[in-house]
């Protein structure tokens, strides 16, 4: 076993010198192994969601309490849950996995304030913060706090109410988990420091990461009954049905996938670097590629492992 | 090892320039993960070309090298394959 072991992962005379690991065919196999894996991890995606699936630990809860942890750390009064906005991020996280979109402007057109006017939330300020790719909830609140247009929306004094939803499924072919949080305001009296000049400002600036809005709630009204906000929120209402959040799969296919990727990558980095080292010691001469620049490699595809897996923001 | 690795200085930091521009492409591409494979297909092209190339300039290349660069870029490509097709 012993010289086995020696034999698979250091140079020695019953392998050539150079580590059987590392041997054509091996490496060939390996190839064909991962391959073979990822179709087999994708049939068993979409087969067997109960076994094999995305599964994230991002809950509501723990997002109201660190929000409102944030806001408290800065002097601000902590937001309330509101049921109208929970639905609203519900149908808006249902809407984005149904029609394929990752923004806050849906391609027929439909604004945030169009699913928090559906809701039946006439706010007075309202914003959104989305993410998604995230596995717990904390990461989630890091990543939008490390961003400023998003920071500003969870930290503005102008909300007083807030909404969650947690949706998994499939976007543009990515199984994923995406995170809706939804701020508003029925009040103007909660927005002490900005002028109503300053707010139309933000919104003309037209960045679509600061969701902020400020409508009068009179012409909020008026745009409800004159736009096809009735069949918006059944549409919505439909989508959302047929998103299942609550499917927790015994494995988690992101995490499974990632581990079982690094622990190769890194076996076969620490194989390169004790062949070049026992090599060098020994002055055997070999016509093979240079150990150092797959050890390159083999790092350049662990970071973009890292990259891929990543969560995003808008 | 530092001195091997000292004159061939310039075609390591050639190679750190493939990678970083390949790295920066895939993270600056994302969510789009058509194109990220895109990018990722062409860093691995240019690794394989690169190490073919290096050896030819050394004059240390055989069929066997060429298998090689070519098998570790298929392996790299393959993980990622598994990563996208199975894991997310």
């Amino acid at each position: 076993m012993v010289s086995f072991i020696y034999h698979f992962f250091t140079p020695q005379t019953s392998n050539n010198y150079r580590p059987r690991l590392l041997h054509p065919k091996i490496l060939l196999l390996l190839t064909l192994f991962f391959f073979s894996a990822g179709l087999l991890m994708s049939f068993a995606k979409t087969n067997y969601p109960e076994i094999l699936g995305i599964s994230s630990d991002v809950s509501i809860d723990q997002l109201l309490i660190l929000t409102n942890q944030k806001r408290q750390e800065s002097g601000l009064p902590p937001l309330s849950l509101d049921g109208r906005l929970n639905t609203a991020a519900a149908n808006k996280g249902s809407d984005m996995l149904a029609k394929g979109y990752w923004a806050h402007i849906a391609p027929d057109g439909a604004t945030p304030w169009v699913f928090i006017r559906g809701a039946g939330y006439n706010y007075t300020f309202a914003g959104e913060n989305l993410a998604r790719g995230y596995t717990n909830t904390s990461d989630v609140i890091n990543a939008w706090m490390a961003s400023q247009s998003h920071k500003d929306n969870i930290l503005s004094p102008n909300y007083n109410n807030v909404g969650f939803a947690v949706v998994t499924g499939n976007l543009n072919g990515e199984d994923t988990v995406v995170v809706v949080e939804m701020f508003g305001s029925t009040t103007l009296a909660a927005a002490p420091s900005k002028t109503q000049e300053e707010t139309v400002k933000e919104v003309a600036t037209g960045s679509t990461e600061e969701s902020f809005a400020q409508v009068p709630k009179a012409q909020a009204l008026v745009e409800e009954e004159s736009s096809p906000l009735a069949q918006e929120k059944t549409n919505t209402e439909t989508v959302a049905s047929n998103v299942n959040p609550k499917i927790k799969p015994l494995i988690n296919a992101e995490t499974f996938s990632s581990n079982l990727a690094s622990v190769a990558i890194t076996i076969f980095m620490f194989v390169f670097i004790l062949d070049m080292i026992i090599i060098e010691r020994k002055k055997i001469l070999r016509f093979v590629g240079h150990n150092l620049d797959h050890i390159m490699f083999l790092g350049l595809i662990l970071a973009l492992i890292l990259v891929i897996i990543k969560g995003y923001i808008v | 090892m530092i001195k091997k690795f000292l004159k061939h200085l310039n075609y390591y930091l050639l190679l750190l320039i493939i990678f970083s521009i390949g790295l920066l492409a895939t993270v600056f591409a994302s969510p789009n993960t058509n194109l990220q494979i895109l990018i990722i297909v062409l860093t691995i092209a240019s690794y394989v070309f690169w190490g073919i190339l290096h050896h030819k300039l050394n004059h240390e290349l055989t069929n066997k090298i060429i298998v090689e660069y070519l098998l570790i870029g298929l392996l790299g490509f393959s993980i990622i394959f598994f990563i996208f097709t199975g894991g997310i």
